[in-house]
């Protein structure tokens, strides 16, 4: 991005809501501040961005200071001479020998009451660290081509501190390795504007380190699903030309390309990540290949496998029904651009991506693109859930194909297990965040906002977990809101698809009201264009004229008289 | 308005987004709310990109006027120094 570009990002006239976030640095913050500015503005189009930054030559106090607001997260940048002023440019102090001795102390020092401020800082709102990103003056007698024991010194100090950061929830540590590949080293210094003006940084180190410092503090949620072509794609070969023998993916066949693919994905399932095939093939020979011993990926990895003879759009549409999530969460991998033309017209959403099966550069570029769209935090009880579950849910809907009678759900031997969470929960911050279908309001947020609504008076927050005869489906459910006096405000509630035809929502709702003593509950209601479900169950209860945004009212009778008969053993945590 | 001058106003539109259009080209430092040194890097540095040249800080010192700035940036861009 171009300064002109973000300024002009700047100026656009904002909504009403503004975002607070904290540039912590030692530094001018001058073009930085910019295009932090500019790339926090397109994260939440029309919201407004106050960027809050503090005293020059200062960090420590910066951050200590940050402490004190309610800002949605915090950026915190850390230069050699924020660690002793010596390691800087715009001092001179001597590099003697004996004063490198004390920078290397004063260095290790300042790493400690650095890690104390922003551990603290990140108890309030997420915090994202950005280790050192400009070399270190020419302050040895080394020659520039060896390192010096002074150097490794520095770097130790740097490295341990950094380790005890990452261990602390609420701080992320900005990938030196991307920066590197955005902004090469010999290019980010700018020492005139650092001598001028306490600047340090080129126009094209600032735009990459602004960049990359948003996307590390709000992270955009992560893709839910990933259908893979087969021929050209997750091997090498025409199955149906070459038999189950002959299509490869190992270095020896000059086909490791689609080992690396494979690798991923099955990494990208291990986390979570809904793995499916469509393919055009021979059903019976893609069974017998994806047994392969030396496939990387495993079968049970993969659900569903759409093969045989039909047009690619009609099997990603099952493969959509199958796992109950809309196509704009989904990518598609094929080598075929005409394949991929063809479903993308059918699913506007859906992110299709090319295989570039003769070009290895296109291929690693391909798998980067993917860990950028599926990289998550953590992973998560859940995670690992994900495809059992699904399995389950079409094992239910073969027993009961169409809406599951009361008698068929009375033998799920069903258990609904109510966990009060607080705002240190990522499962329910991660279900609130993601969920589209069963969401009554469609509202997201960031980590400052989560934390900062449980400081509101009579807050609470329950999770639920549910498992029957089927296997678990781990936590599914999130209800939140305000007590209040005889009745319970309610702001956050969500379920997860696959817990689908339960009747948990139900469940939900009677602890609630059992839980709270309130005779009324009220809900936030705002229909969006995927809360279809959510409006659904509503009509249970509320007349559809009720429906319009804004707050819907449930008293507990209406609610007792409509309730069907719930057979969850219920328990709490 | 020669093409520097509707290029600088542009600059000046970007820095300075509250300032009438039509006070642009009678614009300094002294008549110009928030036309601080800040404001002034921010300047000189977008002009550099806008005008795709290497701003040597030094040079601009006492281009404190729209018109100041236009007659130094004529003068790089046409070669005179």
């Amino acid at each position: 991005m171009r300064l002109g570009e973000a300024l002009q990002i700047i100026r656009q006239t904002a909504g009403e809501r503004q975002r607070q976030v904290h540039l912590l640095c030692g530094f001018t913050p001058l073009h930085l501040a910019t295009f932090l500015s500019a790339y926090l503005r397109l994260r939440s189009p029309g919201d407004g961005v106050t960027l809050q930054t503090g005293l020059y030559g200062d960090l420590e106090g910066n951050i200590q200071r940050a402490r004190q607001t309610s800002a949605e997260g915090a950026i915190a940048i850390i230069e050699w001479s924020d660690l002793d002023q010596r390691l800087g440019f715009r001092n001179a102090s001597g590099w003697g020998t004996q004063t490198l001795d004390d920078i290397a102390e004063q260095t290790a020092e300042k790493c400690r009451r650095l890690e104390s401020h922003t551990t603290k800082l990140a108890q309030n709102m997420p915090v994202v660290v950005v280790a050192p990103t400009l070399p270190l003056p020419p302050l040895t007698h080394m020659p520039p081509a060896q390192t010096s024991a002074f150097e490794l010194r520095l770097n130790a100090a740097l490295i341990e501190f950094l380790q005890r950061l990452c261990k602390h929830s609420g701080i992320k540590l900005l990938n030196a390795s991307s920066l590197a590949m955005m902004s090469p080293l010999s290019a980010r210094h700018d020492i005139k504007m650092d001598l001028l003006a306490g600047f340090p940084y080129t126009l094209a180190h600032a735009d990459a380190l602004a960049q990359l410092s948003v996307s590390c503090l709000f992270a955009p949620n992560p893709k839910k699903g990933l259908i893979t072509d087969l021929d050209e794609t997750l091997w090498k070969g025409i199955l149906g030309d070459v038999g189950v023998e002959g299509v490869s993916w190992s270095l020896e066949a000059k086909a490791q390309a689609h080992a690396l693919y494979q690798q991923v994905l099955a990494s990208l399932a291990d986390s979570g990540t809904l793995l499916a095939i469509a393919s055009k093939n021979d059903a019976t020979l893609v069974g017998a290949s994806l047994q392969r011993p030396d496939m990387l990926l495993r079968p049970e990895q993969i659900f569903p496998v759409e093969a045989g003879w039909g047009v690619k759009s009609d099997a990603v549409g099952r493969i959509l029904k199958a796992w109950s999530i809309a196509a704009d969460s989904v990518v598609f991998v094929d080598d075929s651009p005409m394949e991929l033309a063809e479903v993308a017209e059918k699913y506007p959403g859906i992110e299709c991506l090319q295989f570039p099966s003769d070009d290895p550069a296109g291929v690693l570029a391909l798998l980067q693109q993917l860990r950028v769209r599926f990289g998550k935090e953590e992973i998560r009880e859940e995670d690992h859930l994900r495809v059992q579950s699904l399995r389950a849910a079409a094992q239910i809907e073969m027993e009961s194909p169409i809406e599951a009678s009361a008698d068929f759900i009375g033998r799920l031997r069903a258990k609904v297990t109510l966990e009060s969470s607080g705002s240190d929960s990522p499962r329910a911050f991660e279900l609130a965040n993601k969920t589209n279908q069963f969401n009554l309001n469609g509202m997201r947020y960031t980590e400052g906002e989560w934390k900062s609504r449980f400081r509101r008076p009579g807050a609470f927050l329950t999770t639920l977990a549910y498992e029957d005869r089927f296997g678990p489906l781990g936590r599914i459910a999130v209800v939140g809101g305000y007590k209040e006096v005889n009745r319970c405000l309610v702001d956050v509630w969500v379920m997860s698809c696959r817990a689908f035809s339960r009747h948990i929502e139900f469940q939900a709702l009677r602890q609630l009201f059992a839980k709270s003593g309130a005779s009324m509950i009220t809900f936030l209601f705002r229909p969006t264009e995927r809360n279809g479900p959510l409006q659904t169950f509503f009509r249970h209860f509320l007349s559809p004229e009720s429906m319009v945004e804004g707050e819907l009212h449930l008293p507990v009778a209406v609610f007792e008289k409509s309730c069907p008969h719930l057979f969850h053993e219920v328990v709490e945590k | 308005m020669n093409k520097v001058e509707e290029k600088l106003s542009h600059c000046f539109a970007l820095v300075f987004p509250k300032m009438d259009p039509s006070q642009r080209a009678i614009a300094t430092t002294e008549n110009t709310s928030g036309w601080d040194s800040i404001a002034q890097v921010t300047l000189l540095t977008l002009i550099g990109e806008e005008f795709a040249i290497d701003i040597d800080f030094e040079e601009f010192e006492g281009a404190t006027s729209f018109a100041a700035l236009a007659s130094r940036i004529n003068q790089i861009t046409s070669g005179a120094s």
